[in-house]
This record gives structure tokens, C-alpha cells and sequence, in this order.
């Protein structure tokens, strides 16, 4: 374990800092000024004078490339020049909201993709299959925002059984936060969801053709007993490096389904970030994104290491 | 009617198809296929459309009318918006914008990411040096990689038209780049460099058709992720500006009146919905033909 | 007489079956003895398609005795595997039982429901698959998919554990209590299959099917599994059914034969009658086709079967056999022929011609369509002085290098090896897999890279500056590779794949055209054919297409990579007289490498055996073969299997363990971990282990590298 960690620190500060270059490259790219850009649409002289100063952007770029990342190492993720607030304390506000729907979502992808893809993997009826394998390409043609809209107009618009605009914590009242989120979550991780179903169900099909479930079932095995102990346990794997890709469209289309519910997550803090030109928000959550898919990747390595005894962590 | 079209074309491959490379004859033999003719008539049909909006719909997409955000009728199929213009016109006018990305973007992506993937060939240094640089476009999800691009560009079609292309390089030089591995140690071309054969022929005579299988189904999903990509970032307000449509800028707008008018948003979503499965009809009936015997 | 007692029986305990009172009735009771254990009548097998059925098994009929060794045999098609997994109740959809019945101890396993039938599977009939590595599965240890299958049928956990360490020592696996919690990634191939045979055996089934257990094994350990299945058949008494495609296995181990041919059965009998006296014009042709260790017909022909294995899709209206059949009439294709008894001892054959001609046997029959051989031309003689490809201590290195500061050790699965081919002169090069003979030819065309040593290319050595000198080693060493179908590239029309190799070789504009017609001819193929796809192609006509492209560049060498093991056994033959009349014609010089060691007797002038990529003996082939000095070389040749029941008799030197990796080769001499005249037998012999030997000449002329060389030469 602690091998397999310190053979994966390189290419990991790879990625990091691959992802880092292009944070901070980000509003140095951009036509004009970068105090100028910096300060948002309606600067003022001394605030384009104050930041070029703070930044200290007529030293030479990797002073501040190193002035910027050590500071994120230190903890201090800057300073909004548009909102006047410490970067930290405006991402801290929107945090839970995301979290919230992320992690559920990603629930809901687990268990709606292992259960649908076992079913499909499994069964032997044709039309049992055919109805799964048609609902399956559904959901994976249509993507998160046109299934959002559905699901406002059915259950918000149509009906008015549940509310498709705005949010309550789930924290602060557990039986309302839930209402709220609900929609939105669905609507993420059902595309995802099927994904992983049709991984998980073409593995499965696949290994119900190796030679190890004819020797299981030459030995007198139920047909249940060879689906879950042979067949699912070596598909397992791939649900779980599917689950893992589909964790980084998750945290795409987050944004988009934000906007759509009208949440006030972190996906609405880039969209505004972007249309107000405030940077030092937008470097920060781009860096982030990055390190979570980063950490999503080791995970889905050691569980499936942990799952298949053929692969060590370590060489 | 604009649908017999496809169906007659189709029809006339084989006479055309002794002549024919046979990689190409195999993807036009996709076409023949119940999927592939039904794929290919929905996306000719709304080509065309696209391609004829000047023409039929002569007044553009800022004709506005007097009534406002009325429902679906006679008049305006898809009912009107919130200035009383025509959303139907508008979708069609839409469907240019995101046509002209999705075309140009997507085969331009292709050619790149293949001359990436396959740059393996010249050097394995080097091939191992650009895959790792597509590891990281693909450690972006798609939609964050075309923000950073938004925000550097500012928003609006050439914003969209990188975002879709760059996203797109990862998955398409992948397929080359493992086409190009898989390939090397396959018996026909090791047979083939034991004969003396060049790796330039090698490349093009033994690969590259057997990686262009993969490259081509992919491709023709890709058209679909442009779609919404562009419907994703227009969306979240990043997309095309305003009033120019595209199918994602009138999701937006949908969105916003939902409440007002439910049906507002559902002929958009309609085109964006045929779209996505005439392209998915094209990939299937491609990867059935590619794999056929 | 089984072939159970070799040499070094030594380590595994006799095979015993604890669960089972001794007195359980068979086979030893009379009563038992003449009722069939199984019984399969009239079987008929389908796969029903989109475009019409597949008639895979037609009226298939054959009994099994307690304590009896069934051979089911037949080439790929014939139906025999479908047989076995009809039997079992384990076709994948969309196979279907369409008529017939299988009688299990007098009770039909066909109508009984599913979960009836559940309860016999691994309890009284029980399988042992083909491929030892797909066949256990890869996440779950060995002790437990033993358990699973007592505990599927009611034993407890803890019974079925101590039971588990029992069957694992009985199949000869070593230091059980480490191993039993092992996944079997960690097990050899041959170490797999003996844990698939305990599998088998957890429940003390009556009967066994084996559906061809040796097959992805190599010689000397497929000689460890037939042992293993010779002791289960004499120790416990069980009846085994073995479906194999190899004839040799069947005399070696089977007390009867079932031959099938395009889903038929064509002849059963007795081993002894079948293959002394077979009835059958297949097996007679077959038999008669086969390279043998012995062989008395070096330098002519094979009396080659033409023609290939029916289509199970397309099978003729008559006998499957007749479009090959050296006696059809008119009578064989109008309906297939009925399986009848013929003489009285039981031997029962298919066949018109073979039933009224019930006297004599079909073998002596004379062939209507033979015509007169040429003795062995003597063109070969001119030419053999010339060395046209010779390898000087080559080292080749398959170590990984991976990132970029961290260099793995190197890894030589070639390490100095020296051999020369001569125009119009075979060498043989004959190892198991994993002794490094591919990496060696692979080499020497420079599609692996040398780290080592010297290749000459008819007098030039052209091992410096490699990129340069590979155009003149192609232009003169040609390749022909194992597996016909994936050598061909399926997009290209033969036409196009020989065009690519004329073009090198300078042949241009309308002269191509005719060439290639020529390369057509030579190989036998029909000029007609040059616009199709390799897909519209048989096995053989493949690797005829193979040797075209190769002859397209006028090699004077042609380095044959197992050129006729991925072929149906009536293929074989085609394809080495082919070679060796290409060989006449042209005075090629062949490098040919094959684990086969009839196959290699039968091509070669010279024979080098490899070990562990060294070469450990090398010499005239009538020599190594007659008089084996290395005892690697003795014991390859008494582990191959010998179709002919004469050859039952013999002693057996069966090689304990597994090849050691080259990543760690022993020291001192390479092949003494598993030496049956090393220090493993005799402890004294330390000079084994400290001194590596050198290739030195024998008395019999040939070179050994063996400090106790020629001590096993008497050995036949």
C-alpha cells in the first residue's frame, strides 16, 4: 500500500501540476490586462493598481506561479477582488450544497447501475433483456440536462409534487433538504447510472462465457450461486473503475444541473466566476476539480486491488 | 419529401461498390441497414433544414410577433417566446450553429487526435510523451475544460468550437494510439516487416484501416457530445450570446419561462433529442458494419 | 497395461478415494460390469440460428463401462465437445438436444429437470476442461473452489476443507497446506490442471470427462496429466471419457476409441482394434497421414487426405466423409451410412465401402487415386555444403524496461545460442514453450532486437548496424508464422498481400501479375482465387497463402514458426509435403521450429533441442532421435505421445516440476532441477549444480551439453 502510494506520487503531481500550469495560466491568457482582467468588468484605477501590486505581476512569471502555489499550500486560496471576500470563505459558503448533491448522486449511480446492470447481466429472458438494454441506451444517449428538464416538467410543472427550484440544506432540515434534492440528483446520476449498467452487464456476459463458470457449473453450482460467486465477482472490477470515470462527468454536469435547479452549489460559483472575470475563484475550484478526479482515480486503483488478487499494489 | 433521398442513395451503393476501397464500402454498407437508412434520413432531413433555413424561413430568427410565450399551434409549432418570435424558426436557425460546430469540430478532432495517437510510429518516446498530455485533457470532465476556455476566449462559437475539438482529441488519439500498439504485435504485420515493408506503408496499408474502424464509430458519437457540449456551457449562460440561437441558448431561455410556458422548452429539447438519436442510429449501424463478417 | 508406472513416481502418494466404502459394487462386481455407465443413444445437437440450423451432432452413439478409458476423438467440428457438453447438460444457448438420450446408471439425464440434473453434475459425472488457465477462476483461492464443489452437494465446510488438502496431495500438488489458500495465478499450467482434476474428483464421481486436458499443456507436462489420468482410471477405478484431437493420447491412455467426423460417430472399437485395424476409411487415412517418431518415409510424401473438414453448417447429404474419400461411390453421398458391427469382436464402422469389403481391411485396399512417388530427389546434396543462415552465440534480452531512471535486470530468453541452416537442408529446433526458440527466430529477422552474439546471412554477418542490414536479411531469410488466420491481413485480398511482397522484391508492372499466378500454382491454390479475402479461406489454404507471400520474395531461407500446429490433424500433412517438395524445387534451407517432435523428425536433416534458451543438444536427426544423449532430449521423446497401441508397453521418463524462469535461470546446469539423472536422483552429483556444461561431441556423433551425457541413449 504505502509502495503503491509512493510509485503513484509522480504521476500525480503530474496531473496536479499539469492542472495547477493551466489554473494559473488561465487569466494571464486572457486579452488585456490581467490586473485589469482581475478586477473585474467595472475597474477602478486604484484597484487595478492594488492588485498589480498584491500580485507583484511585473515579477517574472514563476514567482508567481510559486507566490500563488505556495500559497495554496499554506492554505491561503487568495483573495476575490470582485466580491471582496477571502476565496476560502466564498467556496466554504457554496460547499455543502455540491457536496450534497455529489454525493448522493454518486450513490444513486451504485446502486441504480450495480442493480440494473446485475439484472441485465443476468437474466436469461430476451425480453427482460431487450427492455433493459433499450431503457439502458436511453439513458445513456440522453444527457443529465434534457432528463432535468423532464423531470422539472413532470414532477415541478405538471405536477406539483416536488420543488425544482433553489434549496435547503440537508443539514439544516433533513425532511425538506431531501425534497430539494431528490430531482436534481436523479437527474445527474441516471445517465451515469446506465453507464455503469452496461459495463457492468457487458463484463458479466462476457465472463458467463469463460471456461471457469462452465467448470462452476460442472461442479453442480445453482444458477444463482454461479451469477454472484463466479460471474458478478470478477465483473465487480469493472463497475467499479466505471464508477470512478463517471465520478469526473458527475462533477461536469453538476454545473449544468445547478443552473437548472437554480442551486447555489460551486457549479454556479464557476459559471459566475467565468461571467464576472473573477479569477482567483475560478483558478482555485479548476484546481480543485482536478484534485478530486485525481483522488477518485487512487481510490478506484486500490479497491481494485483490493478485489482481484492478480493485481499487487506495488509493482 | 426530404427523407426518400437517403433511402435511394443507399440503394445505389452497390452498383458504385465493386470499384470501392473496401474500408469505405463496409461504412457505406452500414447505411443499408434498417438503423443506419433511419439515422440517415433524420439527419439529412435536418440538414437540409439547416442547411434551407435562409430559404424557407426568408423574415430570420428575430421576426418578432405580437403575442408572446404562447403555447404550441398551427401557426408556431413550437409556439412562441418571449418577444413573440417564432421558436420553430428559431430552433432551425439554432440547428445551423450547432451543425457548423459539430461538423467542423468533430472531423477536424479526428484527423488530429489520430496523427496524435499515431505519433507513436515516429518515435515511442514521443508516442508516450503525447498520451500522457491526453491524460490530462481527459483528467478535466469535458464541460470544465470548455469553462477554462470560455473564460479565457470569452464566450461564443469559437470557445465552443475548442472546446469540442480538444475534448474530443483524448478518446480519438486513445483509439489510435492503443491501435497503433495492438497492431504492432499482430501476426499480418509483424508479416509485414519480415517482408521489408516500410513503416510508412505499414502504417498506412496495415493500421491505420484497422484502427479506422474504431476511430469512425467513435467519431460519429462524438457528433452527438458536441451537441451537448454546446447545449451544456449555452445552458449555464456560457454558450452563444444572445439573440443569435442555437438549440442550447434555447434551452435556456425555455428554462427561464418553464413556469410560464411548460411547453416552451420541449421543441428544442425535441431537435436536440433527434439529433442525438440520428447520430446514435449512424454509430450503431457503423459498429454493426465494422464488425460484421 | 496402463502407462501409469514410470520412472520417479517417487513424491505422490497412490491415489485413494477415502468417502467411498471399498465394497460400493464397481467396478469389480460382475453385474455392474456389463451394464453401461453412460449410454448415449441417437444424440442429435443443434444450433439454431437466424440463417437456418447447425446440425453440430447427428445420431451420435457410444457406450461407457465402468473402469473404462473412452477416447472420443475427432478434428475441430467434428462435434465432440458439443457431444460431451450435450451430455452434461451445459450447451450455450442456442445449442439444443433435438433427439437422442443419455442414460447415466440406466436414468436419462435428459429429462430430468434441471435441478435433478444439478445434483448429478460434479457428484456423478464430472469435468475437466480444457484450458487449465481460463478454467479455475482467478479471484477466488483453490482450496475454496475445491470446497464449493463438496459443499454445493450438502458437505460441510470444514469436511470438505480437510477433504480439499487430501485431493490436492493425491493430484500431486506440492506443500498443500501453503498452497490451498493460493490464487491460481500463482499455479503453473500444469499445477492448474491437476487442481481442475481435483476439482473433478471431490465428489468420487463414477464418471470423468476430460475434454482435451492435455492440449494447452506441453509434452512433458501433458506426459505429468496423462499419468495422473491413468492412475485415477487404475487406483480408484473410474471411468474417464477423454475427448482429444490427438490420436497419440488416445493409444497412450484409452482402452477404447470413438472416432467422430462432421458430427458423426465414423468408427468405434477397442484401441487395439482401431488402430491395428481400422475400418473406417477416416481412420485409416488418418493414421496413415500422420508424421511419426519412427517414421520409415523420410524424404517422401505423406500419403496426404485432401480436401478439409466439412462445415458443421454445410455438411454433405451423405457420408461427411465421401467428398474426401479415396473409395466413395455413389452410394456414400445419397444418404449417411449406418453404424454397424463389423466382424465379430465389437469394432463397429460407417461405411458402404467397408462393409462389403468386410475381409479385407480398408487400409490394404489399393488406392485409386495414388499416384506413384518419386524417390527422394537428390538435388538437396549439391546444395547442403552452402550455409545460408548461421547464428553465432546469440543472446537475446525480453527484460522490460520501464519509466525512465528505473532499468529491470535483463531477462536472456536466448543466452548463446549457435546453430547454421543449410541450403536445402532442414534443422529442426525443438522445445517447449517458453525456451526461447520463437524469441530466437524472431530475432534473427529483427523483429525482436539482440543483445548478443552474431547472425549471418548466406556468408555476411549482418548483426551490425541492424537497420541497414535487415533489408539484406529479408531479401534472403523469409518467415512463416504459426496461426493462419491472424498471419493475413483480413482486409487485404491475397492478391494485394502478395503484390506488397512482389514489389519489395523488384517484380513489377505485368510481370506481377503472372507471378503471382505462379505463387498460386506452387502452393497449390487456384489463380481464380487471388481477389478474395483471407476470411473465404480454409486453415490450410491460409498457410499456403502464408508460404506464397514468403516464396514472393525468393528467399533461399524460410524460418518456420510451428507452421502446421494450429491445423487440423488432415491438414498436416498437406502442408508438409507441401514443404518439403518446395524444399526439392528450390533448394530452400528451412529453420524449423515445432514443440512436435514427429513433425520435426519427419522435415529434418539436423535437430537442435532447446532448453531454458540454451541449446542442449544439436546433431543429425537419425542420432538425437535414435540415441538421445542430453536426458532433456530422452525424456521429450518418451513423453510424446505414439499412435499405436505397440507403443503402450514402453517405460516412460515423465519429468517432475516445471520449466524454471529465465528471469532466475539454476546455475550450473540449467535443466538439473529437473533432471532424472541429476542431483534431484543422485545426491552426489554436485558438479551439476557448480559447473555449467558445454555443448561437447558424443560418441554418436551429435553434440550434448551433460556432464553424464548419453546415459539414457539406450532408452528407445
Amino acid at each position: 500500500m504505502i509502495r503503491f502510494l509512493t510509485r503513484k506520487v509522480p504521476s500525480v503531481v503530474f496531473v496536479l501540476f499539469a492542472g495547477s500550469v493551466v489554473a494559473f495560466a488561465l487569466p494571464r491568457l486572457a486579452p488585456g490586462n490581467v490586473a485589469v482582467t482581475l478586477a473585474g468588468e467595472n475597474p477602478t484605477a486604484a484597484n487595478v493598481a492594488a492588485i498589480q501590486r498584491q500580485l507583484g505581476l511585473d515579477r517574472p512569471l514563476l514567482v508567481q506561479y510559486w507566490d500563488w502555489i505556495s500559497g495554496l499550500f499554506r492554505g491561503d486560496l487568495g483573495e476575490s477582488y470582485l466580491l471582496h471576500r477571502s476565496v476560502a470563505s466564498v467556496i466554504g459558503d457554496r460547499l455543502e450544497s455540491t457536496v450534497e448533491l455529489a454525493v448522493l448522486s454518486t450513490l444513486l449511480v451504485i446502486l441504480i447501475g450495480t442493480v440494473l446492470g446485475v439484472l441485465a447481466g443476468s437474466t436469461g429472458r430476451n425480453w427482460a433483456r431487450a427492455t433493459l438494454d433499450l431503457a439502458g441506451s436511453l439513458f445513456i444517449a440522453v444527457p443529465s440536462f434534457l432528463i432535468g428538464v423532464l423531470l422539472i416538467l413532470v414532477f415541478g410543472v405538471l405536477n406539483r409534487w416536488l420543488p425544482v427550484s433553489g434549496e435547503v440544506g440537508f443539514l439544516h432540515d433533513p425532511a425538506i433538504g431531501i425534497q430539494y434534492l431528490t430531482l436534481p440528483a436523479f437527474a445527474l446520476a441516471l445517465g451515469p447510472a446506465a453507464a455503469v449498467a452496461r459495463l457492468l452487464q457487458t463484463e458479466m456476459r462476457a465472463a458467463g462465457n469463460e471456461e471457469y463458470v462452465d467448470l462452476a457449473r460442472s461442479k453442480g453450482a445453482s444458477a444463482s450461486r454461479v451469477t454472484i460467486r463466479h460471474v458478478l465477482r470478477n465483473s465487480v472490477g469493472t463497475a467499479v473503475v466505471a464508477v470512478g470515470l463517471q465520478i469526473g462527468n458527475l462533477l461536469a454536469g453538476a454545473v449544468v444541473i445547478e443552473a437548472i435547479f437554480n442551486r447555489n452549489g460551486l457549479g454556479q460559483l464557476v459559471v459566475s466566476s467565468v461571467q464576472t472575470r473573477d479569477f482567483t475563484v475560478l483558478q482555485v475550484l479548476i484546481l480543485g476539480v482536478v484534485f478530486v478526479a485525481v483522488i477518485c482515480q487512487i481510490l478506484t486503483e486500490i479497491v481494485l486491488a483490493a478485489l482481484d488478487p492478480r493485481i499487487k499494489l506495488g509493482d | 419529401m426530404a427523407d426518400v433521398q437517403p433511402a435511394s442513395a443507399a440503394v445505389a451503393v452497390p452498383e458504385a461498390r465493386r470499384r470501392l476501397n473496401p474500408t469505405l464500402a463496409r461504412y457505406l454498407s452500414a447505411f443499408r441497414t434498417p438503423k443506419g437508412m433511419t439515422g440517415l434520413a433524420i439527419l439529412l432531413l435536418l440538414g437540409l433544414a439547416a442547411l434551407l433555413a435562409p430559404v424557407l424561413f426568408p423574415g430570420g430568427y428575430d421576426r418578432q410577433g405580437r403575442a408572446s410565450l404562447t403555447g404550441m399551434s398551427a401557426d408556431h409549432i413550437f409556439g412562441v417566446d418571449e418577444y413573440g418570435r417564432d421558436i420553430f424558426v428559431r430552433s432551425i436557425y439554432g440547428l445551423r450553429i450547432d451543425l457548423s460546430l459539430i461538423l467542423t469540430a468533430v472531423p477536424l478532432c479526428m484527423v488530429i487526435g489520430t496523427l496524435l495517437g499515431l505519433s507513436g510510429a515516429i518515435s515511442e518516446r514521443l508516442g508516450a510523451a503525447v498520451q500522457r498530455v491526453l491524460d490530462v485533457i481527459l483528467g478535466f470532465p469535458g464541460l470544465i475544460l470548455g469553462i477554462c476556455l470560455v473564460a479565457v476566449l470569452r464566450p461564443g462559437w469559437p470557445a465552443l468550437f475548442l472546446t469540442i475539438l480538444i475534448t474530443g482529441l483524448p478518446s480519438t488519439g486513445r483509439l489510435a494510439r492503443s491501435a497503433w500498439l495492438s497492431q504492432q504485435n499482430r501476426e499480418y504485420v509483424l508479416a509485414a516487416r519480415v517482408l521489408g515493408v516500410s513503416r510508412r506503408q505499414l502504417l498506412l496499408r496495415h493500421v491505420l484501416p484497422n484502427a479506422m474502424d474504431a476511430i469512425v464509430v467513435n467519431g460519429a458519437v462524438w457528433m452527438v457530445v458536441g451537441v451537448y457540449i454546446e447545449a451544456g456551457l449555452s445552458i449555464v449562460g456560457l454558450g452563444v450570446q444572445p439573440p443569435t440561437p442555437s438549440l442550447g441558448v434555447l434551452l435556456n431561455n425555455g428554462l427561464r419561462f418553464i413556469t410560464q410556458s411548460s411547453t416552451y422548452i420541449v421543441g428544442p429539447a425535441l431537435l436536440i433529442l433527434l439529433l442525438a438519436v440520428g447520430f446514435g442510429l449512424v454509430s450503431d449501424a457503423l459498429n454493426e458494419a465494422v464488425n460484421r463478417r | 497395461m496402463t502407462p501409469a508406472d514410470g520412472r520417479l513416481h517417487g513424491g505422490e502418494p497412490p491415489v485413494t478415494s477415502p468417502t467411498r466404502p471399498a465394497a460400493a459394487g464397481r467396478p469389480a462386481s460382475p453385474t455392474a460390469e456389463d451394464a453401461p455407465l453412460l449410454r448415449v443413444e441417437g444424440l442429435r445437437t443443434e444450433f439454431r440460428l437466424k440463417d437456418g440450423g447447425v446440425k453440430a451432432v447427428n445420431d451420435v452413439t457410444f457406450d461407457i463401462r465402468p473402469g473404462e478409458v473412452v477416447g472420443i476423438v475427432g478434428e475441430s467440428g467434428s462435434g465432440k465437445s458439443v457431444t460431451v457438453r450435450s451430455i452434461m447438460r451445459m450447451l450455450r444457448p442456442p445449442g439444443e438436444v433435438v433427439a437422442g438420450s443419455v442414460r447415466l446408471d440406466g436414468e436419462d439425464l435428459l429429462t430430468l429437470p434441471e435441478k435433478e440434473m444439478r445434483r448429478r453434475r460434479g457428484s456423478k459425472v464430472a469435468m475437466v476442461f480444457q484450458d487449465p488457465q481460463a478454467a479455475l477462476n482467478p479471484v477466488m483461492t483453490v482450496g475454496d473452489q475445491i470446497v464449493e464443489a463438496m459443499t454445493v452437494h450438502g458437505v460441510g465446510r470444514k469436511a470438505a476443507r480437510e477433504r480439499a488438502i487430501r485431493l490436492l496431495e493425491q493430484v500431486g500438488i506440492p506443500d498443500v497446506r501453503a498452497k490451498i489458500d493460493q490464487y491460481p495465478h500463482q499455479f503453473s499450467g500444469g499445477m492448474r490442471q491437476r487442481v481442475v482434476i481435483a476439482i473433478a474428483l471431490a465428489n468420487d464421481p463414477t464418471l470423468l470427462i476430460a475434454d482435451e486436458p492435455t492440449t494447452a499443456l506441453d509434452v512433458t507436462i501433458q506426459a505429468q496429466i496423462l499419468r495422473l489420468l491413468a492412475r485415477l482410471s487404475s487406483e480408484l477405478g473410474i471411468a474417464i471419457a477423454i475427448i482429444t484431437h490427438d490420436m497419440g493420447v488416445v493409444a497412450e491412455l484409452c482402452t477404447k476409441v470413438v472416432v467422430m467426423y462432421g458430427g458423426r460417430t465414423v468408427e468405434k472399437g477397442t484401441v487395439e482394434q482401431v488402430f491395428e485395424h481400422p475400418r473406417h476409411p477416416y481412420t485409416a487415412a488418418l493414421l496413415a497421414a500422420m508424421p511419426r517418431l519412427d517414421d520409415d518415409r523420410l524424404g517422401r510424401p505423406l500419403p496426404a487426405i485432401p480436401g478439409a473438414p466439412p462445415d458443421p453448417a454445410a455438411l454433405p447429404a451423405g457420408c461427411p466423409f465421401a467428398p474426401r474419400c479415396r473409395f466413395a461411390e455413389d452410394a456414400c453421398e445419397q444418404e449417411p451410412p449406418a453404424m454397424l458391427p463389423i466382424g465379430d469382436s465389437g469394432q463397429e464402422v460407417a461405411c458402404v465401402v467397408a462393409h462389403r469389403d468386410a475381409e479385407t481391411p480398408i487400409r490394404d485396399l489399393p488406392d485409386p487415386t495414388q499416384v506413384p512417388v518419386p524417390d527422394g530427389p537428390a538435388t538437396a546434396a549439391s546444395t547442403a555444403d552452402t550455409v545460408v543462415l548461421e547464428v553465432r552465440d546469440l543472446k537475446v534480452d525480453v527484460g522490460r524496461r520501464r519509466g525512465l531512471l528505473r532499468r529491470e535486470s535483463s531477462v536472456y530468453a536466448v543466452d548463446g545460442v549457435s546453430l547454421s541452416v543449410q541450403a536445402g537442408r532442414t534443422l529442426g529446433l525443438v522445445g517447449e514453450s517458453g525456451c526461447g526458440k520463437s524469441t530466437l527466430s524472431r530475432s534473427i529477422v529483427g523483429i525482436t532486437p539482440i543483445a548478443g552474439g552474431s547472425i549471418l546471412v548466406d556468408g555476411t554477418d549482418v548483426s551490425e548496424r541492424r537497420e541497414q542490414n535487415l533489408a539484406r536479411v529479408r531479401t534472403s531469410v523469409q518467415y512463416l508464422f504459426q496461426d493462419p488466420y491472424a498471419s493475413l491481413n483480413p482486409r487485404r485480398t491475397i492478391r494485394q498481400s502478395l503484390a506488397e511482397a512482389l514489389a519489395l522484391t523488384g517484380v513489377g508492372g505485368r510481370d506481377r501479375e503472372a507471378a503471382a499466378r505462379d505463387l498460386m500454382a506452387q502452393v497449390g491454390l487456384r489463380a481464380e482465387h487471388l481477389d478474395r479475402y483471407p476470411h473465404a479461406f480454409s486453415g490450410g489454404q491460409r498457410q499456403r497463402i502464408g508460404i506464397a507471400r514468403a516464396l514472393a520474395r525468393r528467399p533461399r531461407t524460410l524460418i518456420l514458426d510451428e507452421p502446421v500446429s494450429a491445423l487440423d490433424m488432415s491438414i498436416q500433412a498437406q502442408i508438409i509435403n507441401l514443404l518439403g517438395r518446395l524444399q526439392d524445387e528450390l533448394g530452400l534451407g528451412y529453420l524449423f521450429i515445432a514443440h512436435d517432435l514427429s513433425v520435426v523428425r519427419h522435415l529434418s536433416d539436423t535437430v537442435a533441442v532447446m532448453y531454458l534458451g540454451r541449446i542442449v543438444e544439436y546433431g543429425d536427426a537419425a542420432a538425437v532421435y535414435g540415441a538421445p544423449q542430453h536426458p532433456y532430449t530422452a525424456a521429450l521423446l518418451s513423453s510424446s505421445p505414439v499412435p499405436t497401441v505397440s507403443a503402450r508397453s514402453r517405460e516412460r521418463i515423465v519429468l517432475p516440476g516445471d520449466l524454471p524462469s529465465p528471469a532466475n535461470p539454476p546455475s550450473g546446469c540449467r535443466f538439473r532441477t529437473r533432471c532424472p539423472i541429476g542431483p534431484l536422483v543422485h545426491a552426489d552429483r554436485t558438479i551439476c549444480a557448480e559447473v555449467e556444461p558445454q555443448l561437447t561431441t558424443t560418441a554418436t556423433g551429435q553434440r550434448a551439453a551433460c556432464h553424464f551425457a548419453g546415459e539414457l541413449a539406450s532408452r528407445p
